[in-house]
């Protein structure tokens, strides 16, 4: 074999060797995802189509444009009132959830605790129950305090069972400012409520603001909970109208559905843009140690 | 002012570690002393306690006149240089600075001033908006150090300044350090396991080892006379040669054998109560052990060995070489033209002998203290340096000269 040949040889084996198989296994991997990726896209697909359709129905089919469905639901009072309801709702959650969380992460962070990890356990224990499982009692319980039908008193229940993982959550962002910061700043003079306004604070704000979006689109998309606990119809959040859309009225107005069900995805899309961001690296404690 | 500090039978326990044993040590006002000793010794948790972010089990920690052992660190009034630094990462080198003062309440106008005082003494005025993420390490290590001048603090705590940095700037660091101390005489404790930054910077240094304090005294001294066979060997580099030894005393003259030789021992040297016939462990410094033909006339022994290894430094080398059995390294001039399994001819001055006790490892002999006349030697050559990672700061720093005259006035 001349050199020529076997260096063609060595080139041939260098490119068809590594890059013209394709594994079974990677074929089948990505047709999974697909096949997954369709079962997520398809409901929306159908979503996007009807909203703008003139005559809608169980089918996905390119619509005959129209906007008579968004015209009808913005005129809607209950519409608006479920937006309103809903966003008193989860921003109650929301504020409530994260204050407790970040009071409460802080110390299981920082200081010794006895059984904190029994604690800390038993915490994700109870984040992974249902709700659906207490929600009797609940509602028993409510019924005896005389919370029933308040947008307020239903976030508290929303805020206990959110905490759990908002806790998990919180703890991590806080374990990851280095100890030395803050032991550098109490030798600094500074005392403890200065520490946490000026150091721990400012720099687990990307921490908050995740937590804090996270158990809003929580909340946002609750149903159980206050389908159970609030029957006045301007009580009634976004997705318990939906259900409402959909039962109640007896007929289903597919056109109007869709269009609700859009507007109500749209601030859950936007934040959860906004807390890609944040989750990709704009955590930097660049400079402080090291 | 200045106070001094003093630790008095301190112990700190962490569960069923011991961490520091029985410590007492007392740093004198306006004083640099340096901890020293190989990690885990306990000597980061001696500084922590006296910061205050360790309690100790037992014990006092006294500032100035002052208790502190349940002062917390907010009230102690130390300034603390952290190993990482541990800047503040979302401020910038202006609001580092003034960080402290603002925490102590002092006017928005001194806080200015002092920040660019602080700033030009250490070179940091054009970077007064920059972020500790945009600057360099030598940088980020400065601002640290501003943030603990900014205070005027009755002690600063240093835990390894400099060890992030690379070897260059670390010297220039040491140095300026050493300047720092000179201009503001602030009581230091700075904590090291580098036997060079010790040896250079400390008016005074104290070697901890496996939680306890092993000795303290002057870098010289320390040199000379260590107390005992891990100081020996931590001290000086390359490291003291150890090997076997016997001691024989006969009508009052005490003789030592070893590597093949017997000697009696100096008139002037003094034997400790611990001395007793019988096994001993001889230390030998590789500077003590030179070619029999560099040799000068004091040095009356010579042994015979045959090469291992030569290690050439460039203004001199380091023999490795076997001699009765025993492996040991010498100093030879650069160039001797020395090759392995040669066989040479080692001298060695009996009056620059160590010897230890072979059981407890403490000192047996009192060698004459720095003035006699085999004094001579100085610490700022070559010889205080570090194994792993030093030949290029193998070289003679200005500083080091005014922190050994500064060493000898203390003592």
């Amino acid at each position: 074999m001349s050199a020529v040949e076997a260096r063609r040889a060595g080139a041939e084996k260098l490119i068809v060797v590594p890059y013209s198989r394709v594994s079974p296994a990677a074929v089948a991997t990505n047709m999974i995802l697909i096949l997954l990726g369709c079962f997520f896209l398809l409901p929306m697909l159908w979503m996007v189509f009807a909203s703008v359709d003139s005559n809608p129905d169980w089918a996905i089919k390119l619509p005959t444009p129209t906007l008579a469905n968004f015209t009808d639901v913005l005129g809607r009072a209950d519409a608006i009132s479920s937006f309103r309801s809903s966003l008193i709702l989860a921003g109650t959650t929301t504020v409530v959830t994260t204050v407790l969380a970040v009071l409460a992460a802080y110390p299981l962070s920082r200081m010794h605790i006895p059984f904190k990890r029994a604690f800390m356990l038993a915490i994700l224990f109870a984040s992974g129950l249902p709700v659906s499982m207490l929600i009797v009692p609940v509602y028993q319980m409510y019924v005896y305090f005389g919370w029933l039908d308040s947008l307020y008193t239903t976030a508290l229940f929303l805020a206990a069972s959110s905490l759990p993982f908002a806790i998990w959550l919180m703890k991590n962002f806080i374990d990851a400012v280095p100890a030395e910061l803050e032991q550098a700043a109490a030798i600094d003079g500074a005392s403890t409520a200065r520490i946490l306004r000026e150091l721990v604070l400012p720099l687990t704000l990307p921490g908050i603001a995740v937590t804090a979006i996270y158990t809003f689109i929580n909340a946002w998309g609750a149903f159980i909970i206050p389908f159970v606990l609030t029957y006045s119809p301007d009580n009634q959040p976004g997705p318990v109208e939906i259900y409402n859309f959909m039962g109640s009225h007896g007929l289903f107005k597919f056109g109007d559905l869709a269009v609700f069900s859009l507007l109500f995805s749209v601030p859950v899309i936007v934040l959860y843009l906004f807390m890609s961001r944040y989750f990709s690296g704009a955590f930097n404690f660049g400079g402080a140690v090291k | 002012m200045l106070s001094e500090v003093r630790f008095e039978g301190v112990h700190k326990i962490f569960g069923t570690e011991t961490a520091v044993e029985d410590l007492n040590l007392r740093v004198n006002a306006g004083e640099f002393l340096v901890l020293v000793g190989p990690s885990g010794c306990g000597k980061t948790t001696t500084l922590r306690m006296l910061a205050g972010l360790e309690r100790p089990s037992y014990g006092r920690i006294l500032i100035g006149d002052k208790l502190v052992n349940n002062v917390s660190p907010r009230f102690r009034d130390v300034a603390m240089v952290f190993q990482s630094y541990a800047l503040y990462p979302h401020m910038n080198v202006y609001d580092n600075l003034a960080f402290g003062m603002r925490a102590r309440g002092a006017a928005g106008s001194v806080i200015a001033q002092r920040v660019k005082e602080t700033a030009e003494v250490l070179g940091l005025a054009q970077l007064m908006k920059r972020r500790p993420s945009e600057l360099s390490g030598g940088q980020r290590q400065r601002v640290a150090l501003g943030r603990a001048l900014i205070r005027q603090p009755q002690v600063f705590l240093m835990d390894e300044p400099l060890s992030n940095l690379d070897a260059g700037l670390r010297v220039q660091m040491r140095a300026e350090l050493s300047r720092l101390h000179e201009r503001f005489r602030v009581t230091t404790l700075y904590v090291t396991h580098d036997q060079v930054e010790a040896m250079t910077m400390g008016d005074r240094i104290a070697v901890m080892n496996s939680g306890r304090l092993q000795q303290v005294d002057a870098p010289e001294t320390l040199y000379d006379n260590p107390a005992n066979i891990f100081v020996a060997g931590f001290i000086g580099s390359p490291r003291m040669n150890f090997v076997r030894g016997s001691l024989t005393m006969t009508r009052g003259v005490a003789a030592v054998e070893f590597l093949g030789v017997t000697t009696p021992l100096s008139s002037r040297a003094k034997l400790t109560a611990e001395a007793a016939d019988g096994a001993v462990t001889v230390g030998l410094r590789p500077e003590d052990l030179m070619w029999r033909r560099a040799a000068p006339p004091e040095s009356t022994l010579t042994l015979s060995a045959e090469v291992d290894v030569v290690e050439p430094m460039g203004h001199e080398a380091y023999v490795t070489a076997v001699c009765a059995g025993e492996t040991v390294t010498s100093r030879f001039p650069p160039r001797s033209g020395v090759r392995t399994r040669d066989r040479i001819e080692l001298a060695l001055n009996p009056a620059r002998l160590h010897l230890f006790d072979a059981r407890s490892g403490n000192t047996i002999l009192q060698r004459p203290v720095a003035g006699g006349a085999e004094l001579p030697r100085s610490v700022g050559e070559a010889r205080v340096d570090e194994s792993e990672e030093g030949r290029s700061e193998r070289q003679r720093e200005p500083h080091t000269r005014s922190a050994q005259s500064r060493a000898e006035e203390i003592s």
